[in-house]
C-alpha cells in the first residue's frame, strides 16, 4: 500500500514528504537548514523557542516549521529577509539575559547559541541593561551540573524526563524571565540515563560531571563506533585526543537501534583505555622467574615457543563475548583450526542476569558480542551455549591456558576474583586491555589488546543486528594490537618453525 | 641564462672627483663622531651606553617579554582555564589543566598552567586571545639561562615570581560567578520575587 | 444605528432578589432551553451563527463558527467551559454580570452544551472573585435541584453536568488554553495550537471555551431569534455589550449598551462624564492590554469591533480606562509593563524575554538610569515581540507598548531629560 503523500515547495523547490510530516523535518530530510532550539527528533513538539520561524505564502504571520503540517501546495520560505530578521531577534531574545560564560562554559564550540551567533547574528546587542540572575553551578543528579542562567527554557530536558525515561524528575519552576528548570524540593536526578539531558540541552546549561572542564571540545577528535557496554550495542561517537592518546567522553549517535539516546553505563566505557588504567605493554616472565614488561613481539615469541612445547590436547581457550567477530574467526581458525584445541570455555561473569532490560536501552547481558561469539563457536564446531567455563577449565586440566579478558573490566564484578582463579594454573596467557592485570604476580604472561575505538570490525548485538565498528582511532599505546593481528604474528612464527 | 649588467662609473667623472666626494663625507662623518666622543670622554654629554648588566635597563611596559598572569583584587588568579590562550598559540607551548575552584565565587581555574618558554615564539597571540585579561607580555626580557635551567614556567611562577611583587592585579571588571550559589531552586530568591533580581 | 438602551443581560440588576432561580424563572427563565431542546443541535448552532454573535473575551471571534468546530461524530467525552477568569486590567464585566444573573450564564452553559454534544461543563472563576464564587456555586445548586442540570434534564434526554472550579490567579489562565492546562492540573500555559482546543481540548477531547458573557446572550438569542438579536448593534457587530468603564468619572461602572454607541455620549450619560476640571488625556478602550487613543482619535469614536480597529486599537473585553491630564504616561507604561512581565507564562522565548526586557528598559527610563534612545528601544523591541508566539499575551503587552512610545513618545523622553 503506497502511503499519501504532499507536494509543496520550500525556496521554490518542489518536496514531495508523506501525509502529515511537518515542514521542519521535510526540511532536514531535503538538506533545506532552519535553525531550531526546543525541536528534537526524538521528543514531543513544544514550539516554545519560536526560532524555525518560517514565511507560508499568503499567511499574514510567521510560522514555526517544527509544528507546522505540510499541505499540498504550500509555499514555504526559509530565506527570505523577513525570516532572516525574525531569525536573528529571536536569538537576540534568547540572549538577552545569558550570561557571558562562554570562556568557563563546557558547551562553548558545540554551542547552538554560539553557532546561531555566527550564522544569524552577528549584531551588536541592544541589550544594555543588567541581566536576570539565577542559581548556577547546581549539583542536580549524580552526572549533572545545572546552570540555570545559561539556561534558554527550550524545554527538551522536561519533555525527555516525561516522555523517554518517564521519571518527569524536572520542571519549569516559576514564570517569565524569571522561570528557572530544576528538579523538585529535594529531589535529584538519579537514573542511567541523565547524560542524555548533556546532550540535548542545545546550550551549556546541563554539563557533565565526568566531562566537566576536562577538555574543550574542539581540541577533540571523534570516530563513530559501537558502544560494548551491553548486547544493545548503541551507536556511539567516542571522543578523544589522539596525539596524548586520551579518551574523554563517549556519546550517542543517531541510528534504528538506539534512536537518539545512550546510557549512562555505556558513556563510562571509554576509561579503559586510557593510559592510567590500560595495560600499556606485554608481560612475560623470564627464566629466572622475574615478571618483566616486554614489547610485543616479544611476549608474542615467548608465547609462541610454549605453543610448539604443548601438547594440543593441553591447551585451553578461554573466550569472554567481547571481541568482534573478526577477531573470534581469526582466533579459533587459528586455534582451533589449525592447531587442533578441542577445549574452548566461555568466560562470563557468574553473577550476570542475561535475561533483564530496563525498558529503554540497557540490557542485562553486559557484553556487545554474545551472539557473534555464539556464532563463531557454532561455526567451528563448538558448543555454543551460554555458559560460564571457569568451573571446567579447572576441571580440564589445561596447562597451557590463552584467555580473551573481558574489555570492558567494570562490567565484570568478579573479574579480578576471576583472574585470581587463573593464576593457579601452570601457564596462563592473558590478551588483555585491563592494567590492573599486572598486580595479579601469578599471571606469567600478558599480550596488551586495542580497545573497540582502536578496532574496527563487527559486532551481533541481541537481536541479530550487526554492528559495524566503521572507524578506528590509532592504538592507545605502540605495544597494543587487537587478537586478528596476534594470532597473524603467531601463525607467522609457528609457521616458520615447522 | 639571464645576463648580469654592472653598472659603470659615468663617463663624466673621473676616479678623483669620485674619491673627492668620499673623502668629504667620511671625513664629516668622523668628525661627528669623534666630538660626540669627545663630549662624553670629557663628561659634556651624557652616554646612551649601559654598562649592562651591572646597571640595569628598563624597556617599555609594552615590551612583549616574559608572561605574566595577572590576579583578581583578592588575589585570587584571574585566569578562567578558558584555553584560548592555548588554541591561539602556534607555538603550542601552553599547557592547561582545568578544575573546580573550591570556593563558590570562582567557577573553573587551571590547576597547572605551564609555558613552555623554549617553544614560545612571544608572538602575542596568547594575550590577545585571553577574555578575561588574565596573561600579558611583561617588560621583563632576561630569559638565557644554563643548562639546568626550569624552561617550563608553572603557573606560581607565571603569577607570583619575586619580580612581580606580590603579582600583577588587573582591574577589568570580575569575571567570577554573580553570588554564592544557591542550591535551592526553590528558596525565598526566587519564588518570593516578583520583580526580576537585578545585579548592577 | 439605534440608540436605545435595552437591558438584555442586565435584566436582573437592581432587581429584588433578582439573581434567585425563582426570579429568572419568572422573566421566561430556561424557556430557551426548552425551546433548544425542541430544535435540532444544527439548528441551535445555525441560529447563532446568523445572530453574528461574536466572543465577547476580548477577540472577538464568532461564536456560533466556533461551535460548528468541534467534530460531529466524534465518539467520546466533549467539554464546555465557560471563562469567567476575568482578569485583564480594567475588565469587571463578567464578575456583574455573573453577580446579577448567574442562571442566564448556566442556562447559556446547558444549550451550548447541547449544540455541541458535550455533557460536562465548567466554570472557571478567577481566585480574587471570592463573593461571586459563591454565588454562582449557589446557582449551580439551584439549578441541580430543579432538575435543570444532571441527566435527563426537563425529560429531554440530554444530561448535562456542571462544575466549578477556581483558579490560582494567573492572568494567563484567562487565555483559553491556559485556562484548559490549568484545569488539567497543570501549570498554567497555553497550549501549541494546533491542535485547536474545538478538536484536542481538555483532556486531549474536543473542548469550547467561550465567555460568560458570550454564553449568557445564548438563551436570549435562541428565544427570541437571531433577527430579534441583531436589532441591536452592528452588522458585523450585532448585539448589546457590557462595558466596564473607569477612571476619574462621575459614575463608573458596568453598563449595558448596543455595540456601535456612541463614545462621546457613553461618557457623558452612562458613565456621568469626567470629574470636573479634569480634561481627557488618553483612552484606554479595550483593558490594559489596547493600545490607547488620543483625545482627537476619541472624537468619532463608536464602540464597536469595526471603528476600534480602525484606529488602530481593539474593543477587547470592553474594559474602558479613562486617563485625565493628572495621570503620568510614565507610571501608566511602567505598571502596564510589569503586569506582563510578570504574567508572562516564560514559556516562549520573544515574550519571556522581552516582556523582562521591557520591563527593565522602563525600570530604566522610570529610574532615569538610561539615555533618551531607550524609549525608542522599547518600540524596537516590542515590535519584535508580535505574532511570534504560542498566546498573545505577547502581542498584548507589545502592542500597547508601541503605542504609549507613538503618541507619548515626548512625555516620556521629557521624564528622562528631567533626571
Amino acid at each position: 500500500m503506497s502511503q499519501e503523500t504532499v507536494t509543496f515547495s520550500i525556496n521554490e523547490k518542489e518536496i514531495t514528504v508523506p501525509k502529515g510530516t511537518t515542514v521542519m523535518e521535510a526540511a532536514k530530510k531535503n538538506d533545506v537548514y532552519i535553525p531550531h532550539f526546543c525541536w528534537h527528533p526524538g521528543l514531543p513538539i513544544a514550539g516554545v523557542c519560536r526560532f524555525c520561524m518560517v514565511k507560508v505564502d499568503g499567511r499574514p504571520k510567521m510560522e514555526i516549521a517544527c509544528n507546522l503540517q505540510a499541505t499540498p501546495g504550500m509555499k514555504v520560505f526559509t530565506e527570505t529577509p523577513e525570516v532572516k530578521d525574525t531569525h536573528k531577534w529571536a536569538l537576540e531574545f534568547h540572549l538577552v539575559n545569558h550570561p557571558l560564560d562562554c570562556p568557563i562554559c563546557d558547551q562553548a564550540g558545540e554551542c547552538r547559541l554560539q553557532d546561531y551567533y555566527m550564522e544569524v547574528g552577528k549584531y551588536k546587542s541592544q541589550m544594555e541593561r543588567p541581566k536576570v540572575l539565577k542559581p548556577k553551578a547546581l549539583p542536580i543528579g549524580d552526572d549533572l551540573v545545572l546552570d540555570t542562567e545559561r539556561c534558554i527554557l527550550c524545554d527538551r530536558c522536561v519533555r525527555f524526563e516525561e516522555k523517554i525515561t518517564k521519571t518527569g524528575a524536572l520542571g519549569i519552576f516559576n514564570r517569565g524571565d524569571r522561570a528557572v528548570v530544576g528538579t523538585y524540593p529535594d529531589k535529584k536526578i538519579h537514573h542511567n540515563y541523565q547524560t542524555n539531558l548533556v546532550d540535548i540541552c542545545p546550550v551549556g546549561a546541563f554539563t557533565s560531571k565526568d566531562f566537566r572542564f576536562k577538555q574543550r571540545v574542539w581540541f577533540l577528535k571523534d570516530k563513530p563506533s559501537v558502544c560494548p557496554g551491553c548486547s544493545t550495542g548503541c551507536s556511539v561517537d567516542v571522543y578523544a585526543k589522539p596525539e596524548v592518546r586520551s579518551y574523554f567522553r563517549v556519546k550517542p549517535r543517531e541510528s534504528d537501534v538506539n534512536g537518539h539516546w545512550m546510557c549512562d553505563v555505556g558513556r563510562k566505557t571509554y576509561r579503559h583505555m586510557n593510559q592510567e588504567e590500560r595495560l600499556r605493554s606485554g608481560i612475560v616472565t623470564g627464566a629466572d622467574g622475574f615478571r618483566t614488561r616486554s614489547r610485543f613481539d616479544e611476549a608474542a615469541s615467548v608465547l609462541a615457543a610454549k605453543l610448539l612445547e604443548a601438547d594440543t590436547n593441553d591447551i585451553a581457550l578461554l573466550v569472554s563475548p567481547q571481541y568482534t567477530c573478526e577477531e573470534y574467526n581469526a582466533f579459533f581458525s587459528f586455534f582451533v583450526g589449525k592447531l587442533g584445541v578441542k577445549k574452548v570455555f566461555q568466560w562470563r561473569e557468574p553473577t550476570e542476569k542475561i535475561e533483564t532490560f530496563d525498558g529503554i536501552l540497557y540490557r542485562g547481558d553486559h557484553n556487545p558480542n554474545t551472539r557473534g561469539l555464539a556464532d563463531a563457536l557454532k561455526k567451528h564446531g563448538l558448543p555454543s551455549d551460554v555458559k560460564n567455563g571457569f568451573d571446567d577449565l579447572a576441571r580440564s586440566g589445561a596447562k597451557l591456558v590463552i584467555a580473551l579478558v573481558p574489555e570492558i573490566g567494570f562490567q565484570y564484578p568478579s573479574l579480578n576474583a576471576q583472574i585470581s582463579k587463573l593464576e593457579e594454573l601452570s601457564f596462563v596467557s592473558l590478551w588483555t586491555i585491563n592494567g590492573t592485570v599486572f598486580s595479579h604476580k601469578g599471571i606469567a604472561h600478558a599480550i596488551p589488546m586495542k580497545g573497540y575505538a582502536e578496532k574496527k570490525g563487527t559486532f551481533v548485538n541481541f537481536e541479530g543486528k550487526v554492528r559495524e565498528l566503521a572507524h578506528a582511532f590509532p592504538a592507545g599505546s605502540d605495544d597494543a594490537r587487537d587478537v586478528v593481528e596476534v594470532v597473524a604474528v603467531l601463525s607467522e612464527v609457528l609457521s616458520h618453525s615447522n | 641564462m639571464g645576463v648580469i649588467k654592472v653598472a659603470l662609473p659615468p663617463d663624466d667623472k673621473n676616479l678623483f672627483q669620485m674619491a673627492y666626494g668620499y673623502f668629504v663625507t667620511i671625513s664629516s662623518g668622523m668628525f661627528k663622531t669623534w666630538s660626540i666622543f669627545w663630549k662624553q670622554i670629557t663628561k659634556q654629554e651624557k652616554s646612551n651606553t649601559l654598562e649592562w648588566p651591572e646597571q640595569p635597563a628598563t624597556y617599555s611596559d609594552r615590551f612583549k617579554g616574559k608572561h605574566f598572569l595577572t590576579k583578581r583584587e583578592d588575589g585570587q588568579i584571574r585566569c578562567t582555564a578558558c584555553f584560548l590562550c592555548a588554541t591561539a598559540c602556534p607555538a603550542q607551548c601552553i599547557h592547561i589543566e582545568a578544575g573546580e575552584h573550591p570556593t563558590n565565587e570562582i567557577e573553573k581555574f587551571p590547576v597547572r598552567f605551564e609555558i613552555d618558554i623554549l617553544r614560545c615564539v612571544f608572538c602575542g597571540f596568547c594575550e590577545e586571545a585571553c577574555p578575561v585579561d588574565a596573561i600579558r607580555l611583561g617588560p621583563e626580557y632576561v630569559m638565557a639561562g644554563g643548562a639546568g635551567e626550569k624552561w617550563v614556567y608553572t603557573k606560581d611562577y607565571l603569577a607570583d615570581r619575586s619580580e612581580l611583587n606580590g603579582g600583577i592585579v588587573s582591574v577589568k571588571v570580575e569575571n567570577t560567578k554573580h553570588y554564592t550559589v544557591d542550591t535551592d531552586l526553590h528558596g525565598d530568591n526566587l519564588l518570593a520575587t516578583d520583580a526580576p533580581h537585578m545585579h548592577h | 444605528m439605534t440608540q436605545e438602551k435595552p437591558k438584555i443581560l442586565l435584566k436582573f440588576e437592581g432587581m429584588p432578589n433578582g439573581r434567585a432561580l425563582k426570579t429568572y424563572m419568572a422573566h421566561s427563565g430556561y424557556e430557551a432551553l426548552k425551546k433548544a431542546f425542541a430544535m435540532s443541535k444544527e439548528d441551535v448552532i445555525n441560529e447563532v451563527k446568523a445572530s453574528g454573535l461574536r466572543g465577547r473575551g476580548g477577540a472577538g471571534f464568532p461564536t456560533g463558527l466556533k461551535w460548528s468546530f468541534v467534530p460531529k461524530d466524534m465518539p467520546g467525552p466533549k467539554y464546555l467551559i465557560c471563562n469567567n477568569d476575568e482578569s485583564e486590567p480594567g475588565t469587571f464585566k463578567d464578575r456583574h454580570l455573573c453577580s446579577v444573573s448567574p442562571h442566564m450564564v448556566i442556562e447559556g452553559m446547558i444549550i451550548a452544551g447541547f449544540a455541541i454534544g458535550a455533557n460536562k461543563g465548567y466554570i472557571y472563576t478567577r481566585y480574587e472573585f471570592q463573593e461571586e464564587i459563591g454565588q454562582v456555586e449557589a446557582a449551580i445548586k439551584e439549578a441541580y435541584e430543579a432538575g435543570l442540570l444532571g441527566k435527563n434534564i426537563l425529560g429531554s434526554g440530554f444530561d448535562f453536568d456542571l462544575d466549578h472550579y477556581t483558579g490560582a490567579g494567573a492572568y494567563i489562565c484567562g487565555e483559553e488554553t491556559g485556562l484548559i492546562s490549568s484545569l488539567e492540573g497543570k501549570k498554567g500555559q497555553p497550549k501549541l495550537k494546533p491542535p485547536f482546543p474545538a478538536v484536542s481540548g481538555y483532556l486531549a477531547r474536543p473542548t469550547i471555551v467561550n465567555n460568560t458573557e458570550t454564553l449568557a446572550n445564548v438563551p436570549h438569542i435562541i428565544l427570541n431569534g437571531a433577527k430579534e438579536f441583531r436589532k441591536y448593534g452592528s452588522e458585523k457587530s450585532p448585539g448589546t455589550k457590557l462595558f466596564s468603564i473607569s477612571g476619574a468619572l462621575g459614575k463608573p461602572g458596568v453598563y449595558e449598551v448596543p455595540l456601535g454607541y456612541s463614545w462621546n455620549r457613553f461618557l457623558n450619560e452612562e458613565a456621568g462624564g469626567l470629574l470636573p476640571g479634569l480634561s481627557l488625556k488618553a483612552l484606554i478602550p479595550g483593558g490594559a492590554s489596547a493600545p490607547l487613543l488620543t483625545p482627537k482619535e476619541c472624537e468619532d469614536l463608536t464602540l464597536d469591533y469595526e471603528c476600534m480597529a480602525a484606529k488602530g486599537t481593539m474593543l477587547g473585553s470592553g474594559a474602558i480606562m479613562v486617563i485625565d491630564n493628572r495621570q503620568s504616561m510614565v507610571e501608566l507604561l511602567r505598571c502596564t509593563i510589569e503586569f506582563f512581565a510578570h504574567e508572562s507564562c516564560g514559556q516562549c522565548t520573544p515574550c519571556r524575554e522581552g516582556t523582562g526586557w521591557l520591563n527593565n528598559i522602563m525600570v530604566g527610563i522610570n529610574d532615569r538610569e538610561v539615555g533618551a534612545d531607550s524609549v525608542d528601544r522599547l518600540h524596537l523591541v516590542s515590535k519584535q515581540m508580535g505574532g511570534r508566539t504560542i498566546c498573545a499575551l505577547s502581542d498584548a503587552c507589545a502592542m500597547p507598548v508601541m503605542s504609549y512610545v507613538q503618541k507619548f513618545s515626548d512625555e516620556l523622553k521629557a521624564h528622562l531629560a528631567k533626571g
